[in-house]
């Protein structure tokens, strides 16, 4: 990447963030939270903000089906637990219903998500958090909705060498998941270090995120994807 | 720093002839026990005389500008005298009075008060809610109340050693000093840091890099500053051993993520401990039992280990806790496999080498076979026999592992009281139980790979550490 992309994303990362912080918000919506965490180097999921039926069935085409709709609120933390979510829309009429059907449960929504639905059978989590005597944190695990039943995690204080995170990534119990599973190539470990190495850094340079979960991370052919995106603001324990 | 631990002149401010008057007895122990010879004198209401040291009312009224002031007063005393100390030039102090930060609002403004005059006069602080300093070279000592009936204080001080200790607890600390009666512990210096409103746990381990200290014992209940400690460690070229206490969930009060929810203060102090290269205990008993593989032994450079053992039941146990410690069991090359075979009694050439009875001879030639193969980084010695030669046999196998660079933990089933008895004053680094030998062998692998990670060499014999163009850079002046 050239300086003046990292730049240009630099600046979009703290207009966002700025923004967030101006207006009171006490968390990003996933599609903010997205943009800032893509910025850290973590792959993120095709996905558009779109505000029409129709918008959503054109970015539907673009980005491929299956795709998933979600409603996109910075104060709606629990989208699943809400119905705001809709999974496997598989052509047109399925998206133009599903929009509809989220739009009218009478929430207040700021857009709703469209994006590319990823399948895998493994997922796994990145998170930052801020410890009150070593400051920014970085963490590593097995994600999906076993993420706290199973706790099998593991931390490292930021800033984090390559070798910091490779380290952590070794360190979770069930570590034989990253190696080819089940039919599925082998995760790609470096992207796992650059987006852990680039979540460190995110928590180094950007005092005014509280805690960040990526949850879940799917692996798709070896791939990482980060299909949900949380970023909590400091603000909210002001 | 220094002169913490080396005075050349001292003041007890608190000091007294009352009944169980705690400042009196840092007098009789530097006057009764270490016989120390620079001024101690001490401050109280009635400007009275306690064991020889000439008292004062005042600070300000001493004939000169002690190096050293111990406070031992009530907490509500103390601003006050801290700034008489300032007054009369004194820059270094040790509170050891208690009721400050742990005291509640009254507490806390008083260490403001404190903060204040110490800044402002460039004093440094030990404490409060601390014993201060130790130190076996200097024959100095802070510590109040110590019971010298309890503590063979001779016994520390005559046989001055190579361990450092920080410990945040005066029972810990004593427990500590309580070992050399049966362990291998030789202690240089001993701080108990309280509170530490000041000076800290990492101002140490800098300080410790430039003294006689080969090994850093902590233990800890808290951590004044994280990122402090971790940036100290990572310098470090002496192993740092800690033992840590206090499993606090504050930082996840407010959680709101997954993440800060799962994030407990012990499982990042772990990770804090792992980047920074820091050994983390698992009983308080390890801060005396594991550093004389350090002082005794060379590091465990691989993770190949060979075990010896006249019990094929001990050479199965340590082989599963080998295992579990990430070492190997090194299979045998066919080269040392033939020299075993002809070493004469060896049931098993292979890894775990059995053997019968045999004279010490044999046991000798053992060593020799396996320290010098190039496959084996270090030896298990699983020896259950007991006769007075094993303590020679014992000495030359120091001696081989010195010439061969590489360590042995020695462990010896059914000997285990009598070889107990005897590694203090032999000098010999024996280990009470399998777990104990194997987890030595671990945490000096630990240190080594650590020292590697961070582009150290070490080099036991120079008692030295070097970079990685072998230039000496022990001399590295420390932050203070």
């Amino acid at each position: 990447m050239t300086t003046g992309n990292v730049l240009k994303k630099e600046k979009e990362m703290s207009k966002i963030l700025f923004n967030a912080v101006q207006n009171g918000q006490q968390a990003l919506s996933e599609y903010e939270s997205k943009r800032i965490v893509a910025g850290a180097n973590v792959p993120i999921t095709r996905e558009a903000m779109v505000h029409s039926r129709q918008e959503a069935v054109d970015q539907a085409v673009k980005i491929g089906f299956p795709v998933v709709l979600k409603g996109s609120s910075p104060t709606l933390t629990h989208k699943t637990e809400m119905g705001m979510v809709r999974v496997n829309l598989k052509n047109e009429q399925d998206v133009a219903r599903a929009y509809d059907e989220l739009m009218d449960k009478g929430i207040h929504l700021d857009g709703i998500l469209i994006q590319e639905m990823v399948k895998g059978n493994r997922e796994f989590v990145i998170g930052l958090t801020r410890d009150p005597q070593f400051g920014p944190c970085v963490m590593f695990g097995i994600g999906g909705i076993f993420t706290e039943a199973l706790k099998d995690v593991s931390f490292r204080v930021a800033p984090l060498a390559d070798d910091d995170a490779r380290e952590m990534i070794h360190e979770i119990r069930a570590v034989k998941l990253l190696d080819a599973f089940r039919g599925e190539n082998a995760v790609d470990e470096d992207v796992l270090v650059k987006a852990l190495v680039g979540i460190g850094e995110l928590g180094m340079t950007h005092d005014e995120i509280a805690e960040i979960d990526i949850n879940p991370l799917i692996v798709t052919e070896g791939k990482p994807v980060a299909v949900d995106a949380l970023v909590i603001l400091e603000t909210h324990r002001a | 720093m220094e002169k913490f631990f080396d005075p050349k002149s001292v003041v007890v401010i608190g000091a007294s002839n009352s009944s169980l008057n705690l400042g009196a007895t840092i007098c009789n122990m530097l006057k009764d026990y270490l016989h120390y010879t620079w001024p101690v004198y001490v401050v109280n209401s009635k400007a009275e005389t306690v064991n020889g040291c000439p008292g004062f009312s005042s600070v300000l009224d001493l004939p000169e500008t002690p190096d050293l002031a111990i406070i031992i007063v009530a907490a509500r005393h103390v601003p006050g005298i801290v700034k008489d100390c300032a007054k009369k030039g004194i820059k270094r102090i040790v509170i050891e009075s208690a009721g400050f930060a742990e005291g509640g609002q009254v507490g806390e403004a008083m260490q403001r008060e404190i903060d204040e005059v110490i800044k402002t006069n460039g004093i440094r602080i030990m404490g409060p809610n601390c014993l201060g300093t130790l130190s076996t070279r200097n024959k100095f000592c802070s510590f109040y109340g110590v019971n010298p009936s309890l503590v063979e204080m001779n016994q520390i001080f005559e046989a001055p050693g190579n361990i450092s200790y920080t410990i945040q607890s005066g029972g810990v600390a004593v427990l500590v000093m309580e070992s050399l009666y049966y362990d291998l512990v030789g202690i240089n210096k001993v701080v108990s840091i309280g509170n530490k409103c000041d000076v800290d746990e990492a101002d140490f381990i800098d300080y410790f890099q430039k003294d006689e200290t080969q090994v850093i014992g902590m233990y800890l209940e808290n951590v004044a500053d994280g990122r402090k400690l971790m940036e100290a460690a990572k310098r470090s070229r002496k192993p740092i051993l800690m033992f840590k206490v206090g499993r606090t969930r504050e930082g996840a009060m407010a959680a709101i993520s997954h993440t800060a929810g799962m994030a407990n203060n012990d499982l990042i102090f772990d990770s804090a401990c792992k980047q920074a290269g820091i050994i983390r205990l698992k009983s308080i008993n390890e801060l005396h039992s594991l550093p004389k593989m350090f002082t005794e032994m060379p590091l465990l450079k691989g993770n190949r280990v060979a075990m010896f053992t006249n019990s094929g039941a001990f050479g199965s146990i340590a082989a599963d806790l080998l295992v579990e410690a990430d070492l190997r069991m090194v299979p045998l090359s066919g080269q040392t496999q033939d020299k075993l075979k002809k070493a004469g009694q060896v049931f098993n050439v292979k890894n775990p080498v059995d053997i019968g009875p045999a004279p010490p001879q044999t046991y000798l030639d053992i060593f020799e076979i396996l320290l010098s193969a190039d496959e084996v980084d270090g030896l298990l010695p699983l020896l259950s026999v007991w006769q007075t030669f094993v303590i020679d046999t014992l000495h030359e196998l120091l001696k081989m592992c010195k010439h061969y660079d590489k360590p042995a933990a020695i462990y010896t089933p059914n000997a285990v009281a009598k070889s107990i008895a005897i590694r203090a004053k032999h000098r010999i680094p024996i280990f009470e139980t399998p777990e104990e030998a194997v987890r030595a062998l671990s945490v000096s692998h630990m240190f080594h790979e650590s020292l590697l990670k961070r582009g150290f060499v070490y080099d036991q014999v120079e008692c030295e550490i070097m970079d990685d163009n072998r230039t000496i850079t022990g001399k590295m002046e420390a932050a203070l």
